[in-house]
């Protein structure tokens, strides 16, 4: 329901904004910009700072008639406060008069800065706040030109203070505004840091084991309104007027974080475009203004000296350097022989272009387009977000989510269709049914492909049973582990059923962003069997150690693209760093190919865009210009203003554009029965082991960031401890767990929330578990040595 | 094991029952008083033992703990002796009284007697300003307030708490 308008005067602006607004906020819509240090748009205001004084009236009310007395000229008498009001806790109410502009107010302000900065450094020149500080704008705009405080008596504090080893504390030159702590609290429901102590030597703490444990932690640099929060990654990196911005995307998952990458050319690096730090870009409907670590310190990817630099052939037995023409001819033969024993395997981090192209490569050919995942039901996916709702959350493991869940379901891994089945009958179930919109949000935690492609045509059937299918805000929402994954189902990419068998019968295979043989050892034999293997990659990574023909991509964040989103949304970057070395982008690599073959593919990412809306029914009507479309967003961030939001950037880029589902193109769904899930029969001895996803992975462009290395997961088993005794495996332990063909050493968690007779392998290290895989254990005998 | 639970069991429950079994982390406050009645204050493990009993992340605890002066984060001594020095205190020459009070008994703010019966604190208001100078005396489970001093009575009064031998 729409709220009631209220009708207000700011300084010589009248406006009507909805009853219960802050002052501070209706401010900000005329422009009238009101100094804050504690208050954020995004939180509940606090007013601990002062800062925000302003002079605030109200009509004055007959008491015996109600009306409000008027003046001798007929307007309304307005009575102001005896003292000055905090605009940031001050509702907006009816014939309100605010006065930000008089000398009392800049007084005031004054006398706020000057109190501030009794203990502050202002050691500015090497601040990394410095040139974005709201605290050094209003000093130099209110402050007092000197302090009536003595010198001498300044607090002084400890200055490096690693919160951990991703964030650092700088205790002398917080104000104590509580931004990050709420934040914390409020925002991400990680409260990991707090304040210790008061007054003048009140510091911010965490106790948490790592240090400033959440995922969440660098947003809190990005608000605190000054120094003293700072990431280690940025750190006296660069000053932020030597930077400019390049509008991105984060590429670790599939929500599609709006981000902007600050770069700058580096003399270090031949005059290279470096990028310095990752910043959210203000999109209201993916991130608003936040990003979580991975995504902001996952970057070094970019930059690694592992990078792939030029085209690479086999030459008697070695892979040797080789120029762009030798090996795309090489390619372009091969891809001819092979005509439709061609297989083109491709990852999920490549963008909407790449793989477009890719496809249309492998269709020339006559071959096969194959998607690398474990992970099914992308053809299913529909759309839409809403915010509070009931959730039910359904895993087999306790996570986070059973946090803010209404109802919680735990499945064994071996009952997941008796889950489903039995769903609509239990108390979760009866929410589900009776609720006007539902989202299932699918994963594929503990799942391989061929359990979470049931588990989607199961989730699809209940939608549809349940009548929540076919409108906006209802709808299947997969949660792919990569970001682009639901892109490449959009292009037609595929997993396959068996990848080792078409891989060993290719006589051609063309990988692009993926790395079989590094996951799994069996592809790896697999490959070597296959008659001639092209890799196209950022890295050499262990499938390219296999390939005849190796082809340096250019990374994303060197070109433009576009990914679409788990909830498919479709949204564009641009390039931020300079190419390295003779690395191309994958689509023009592929353009490149198919003109060898005779076919003539777009070589410009806004090209290869057009053709995907020409072509592919979903993207009808996408443009590079409708995906770089803005509108105003609230709260207004990212201006030089003083009404601080955050050094997050605004969006001037593009929101991107949410797809229809099919149903709203007014397309029929088939819901194919999906084969049911079979389980591995687990022989006495053995273990139950699946696999579930870690945010910290040993992917290949995570690796680079050396700042997560004491986060990244490492190769373990988890076990309830009556399994793990069964076992005979100790906490702390290592045990050496084995099945078809492979045998690893991991270490061992015992956590008693873990159910009976199971183990849990994290994904992405090294342990070839892609779904439920039954193994053998033995512990490993650790030597004591005297 | 949580030791905190081992040890007073019965007076946990206590507690915790005074509160609704969906708002337990309201029982922090005497939780904490409870954890730092045998250590005279509050150990790293104490917070990590409250955390498990309410459900609470240990930097919460930690903070509170940080906040009220009726916590110790540090052993001290038996008796903790709080100056008062907030600014309607100071107005009325708490600062100097503190200063004098420490030269007195050669120990600093912060500092225990050589013998661990007293430790001199400096905290916020306690709500006691127009009869300043004035302390409160926290120790043997209990808090004392002390108003209209000077540093003679206060000196009087630490070499008293100094000579009592076993807990009143
Ligand atoms: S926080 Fe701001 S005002 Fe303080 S030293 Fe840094 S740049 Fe200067
Ligand atoms: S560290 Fe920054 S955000 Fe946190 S309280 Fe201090 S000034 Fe505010
Ligand atoms: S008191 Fe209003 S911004 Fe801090
Ligand atoms: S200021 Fe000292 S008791 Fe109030």
């Amino acid at each position: 329901m729409a709220k009631k308008l209220v009708t207000l005067r700011i300084d010589e602006h009248t406006l009507q904004v909805p009853e219960g607004m802050l002052v501070v906020d209706a401010a900000r819509k005329v422009n009238v910009d009101i100094p804050v240090f504690c208050y954020h748009p995004k939180m509940d205001p606090v007013g601990m700072c002062r800062m925000c004084l302003v002079d605030v009236g109200r009509p004055v009310i007959d008491r015996a008639t109600g009306e409000v007395v008027k003046e001798a000229d007929g307007s309304p008498k307005i009575a102001f406060g005896p003292k000055l009001d905090t605009a940031c806790t001050t509702p907006v109410s009816e014939g309100m008069v605010v006065i930000t502009n008089s000398d009392k107010v800049r007084a005031a302000r004054k006398e706020v800065v000057e109190f501030i900065l009794t203990s502050h450094p202002l050691d500015c020149p090497v601040c990394d706040k410095g040139g974005e500080c709201p605290l050094q704008n209003l000093t130099m705009a209110y402050g007092p030109g000197t302090s009536r405080f003595i010198f001498d008596e300044k607090m002084h504090l400890a200055k490096h203070v690693p919160l951990g080893e991703l964030v650092w504390l700088d205790r002398e030159r917080c104000i104590q505004c509580g931004r990050c702590v709420r934040f914390q609290h409020e925002v991400v429901d990680d409260p990991v840091i707090d304040f210790f102590h008061r007054g003048r030597s009140l510091e911010i703490i965490t106790d948490s084991e790592p240090g400033f444990d959440s995922v969440f932690s660098g947003n809190t640099t990005d608000i605190c309104p000054v120094g003293a929060l700072t990431t280690a990654d940025f750190r006296f990196g660069a000053r932020p007027w030597e930077m400019v911005s390049a509008a991105s995307l984060c590429s670790h998952c599939p929500v599609g974080c709006n981000i902007t990458y600050n770069v700058r050319r580096e003399a270090k690096t031949g005059g290279n475009m470096v990028i310095k730090r990752a910043m959210p870009r203000q999109n209201e409907g993916v991130n608003e203004i936040w990003m979580c670590d991975k995504g902001r310190l996952g970057y070094h990817f970019t930059e690694s000296k592992q990078r792939l630099s030029e085209p690479l052939v086999r030459k008697g037995g070695e892979l040797v350097p080789a120029g762009w023409d030798e090996a795309l001819d090489l390619v372009a033969q091969k891809l001819r022989e092979a005509g439709s024993s061609l297989t083109v395997l491709a990852g999920g981090r490549l963008s909407n272009e790449d793989l477009f192209n890719l496809r249309r490569l492998a269709d020339a050919a006559g071959g096969q387009a194959v998607l690398d995942t474990h992970m099914g039901g992308g053809d299913l996916a529909a759309l839409a977000v809403e915010r509070g709702a009931a959730l039910i959350v359904v895993n087999p493991n306790e996570t986070r989510l059973d946090k803010f869940a209404t109802h919680t379901l735990r499945y064994n891994p071996g009952e997941l269709l008796l889950t489903f089945g039995g769903f609509l009958e239990s108390a979760a179930g009866k929410v589900f049914a009776e609720a006007e919109n539902a989202l299932v949000f699918y994963g594929s935690n503990g799942l391989g492909l061929q359990q979470s492609t049931y588990l989607a045509y199961a989730a699809a059937e209940l939608l549809v049973k349940t009548g929540h299918y076919g409108k906006a805000n209802n709808g299947l929402i997969p949660v792919w582990p990569k970001a682009n994954s639901q892109g490449a189902w959009d292009m037609g990419f595929r997993p396959a059923s068996n990848l080792g068998d078409q891989l060993r019968q290719s006589k051609a295979v063309y990988i692009a962003a993926s790395d079989p043989a590094g996951d799994d050892p069996a592809l790896a034999a697999a490959l070597d069997e296959a008659k001639f293997v092209i890799v196209q990659d950022l890295f050499l990574s262990e499938t390219a150690k296999h390939a005849d023909v190796v082809l340096p991509a250019a990374a994303y964040t060197e070109r433009e693209g576009s990914f679409t989103s788990g909830d498919r949304r479709v949204q564009r970057y641009y390039p931020a760093a300079t190419p390295r070395g003779l690395a191309r982008p994958d689509f023009i690599i592929t353009a490149q190919l198919a003109g060898r073959l005779g076919v003539e593919l777009p070589a410009a990412a806004a090209l290869v865009l057009d053709q995907i809306a020409a072509q592919v029914p979903a993207y009808a009507g996408l443009s590079y210009q409708k995906l770089a479309e803005v509108h105003e967003q609230w709260p207004i961030i990212g201006r030089s203003d003083v009404y601080y939001g955050g050094t997050g950037y605004e969006n001037k880029h593009g929101l991107g554009v949410q797809l229809p589902c099919a149903a709203e193109r007014g397309e029929k769904i088939d819901l194919p029965a999906a084969a049911n899930p079979v389980l591995p029969s687990v022989p006495a001895g053995s273990l139950l082991v699946i696999p579930v996803a870690r945010l910290y992975d040993q992917g290949a462009t995570l690796r680079p960031t050396a700042l997560l290395d004491g986060r990244i997961a490492r190769a373990e088993l988890a076990l309830n401890p009556e399994t793990a005794e069964k076992f005979g495996l100790q906490a702390g332990g290592e045990a050496l767990i084995a099945a078809g063909g492979w045998r690893v050493q991991v270490a061992v968690r015992v956590d008693s929330h873990l159910p009976v007779g199971l183990g849990l392998v994290p994904r992405s290290t090294g342990v070839p578990v892609f779904g439920p895989t039954a193994v053998t254990i033995e512990p490993v005998q650790v030597e004591i040595k005297a | 094991m949580n030791q905190l639970l081992q040890k007073y069991p019965q007076e946990i429950q206590t507690i915790l029952a005074k509160y609704p079994a969906d708002r337990k982390r309201s029982a922090v406050m005497p939780l904490l008083h409870l954890a730092q009645q045998e250590p005279g204050y509050i150990t790293k493990q104490a917070l990590q033992e409250i955390g498990e009993i309410l459900e609470m992340p240990i930097t919460d605890i930690d903070s509170i703990v940080g906040f009220y002066t009726l916590y110790h984060e540090q052993p001290g001594g038996r008796y903790h002796v709080q100056v008062c020095t907030d600014l309607p205190c100071a107005l009325r020459g708490a600062d100097e009284f503190l200063k004098q009070l420490c030269e007195n008994i050669g120990i600093k703010v912060g500092e225990t007697t050589p013998d661990g019966m007293v430790t001199i604190e400096e905290v916020k208001c306690l709500a006691g300003c127009h009869h300043a100078p004035m302390f409160q005396v926290q120790g043997d489970g209990d808090i004392s307030y002390h108003e209209d001093q000077t540093v003679e009575s206060a000196v009087e009064l630490i070499a008293k708490l100094r000579d009592r031998k076993e807990a009143a």
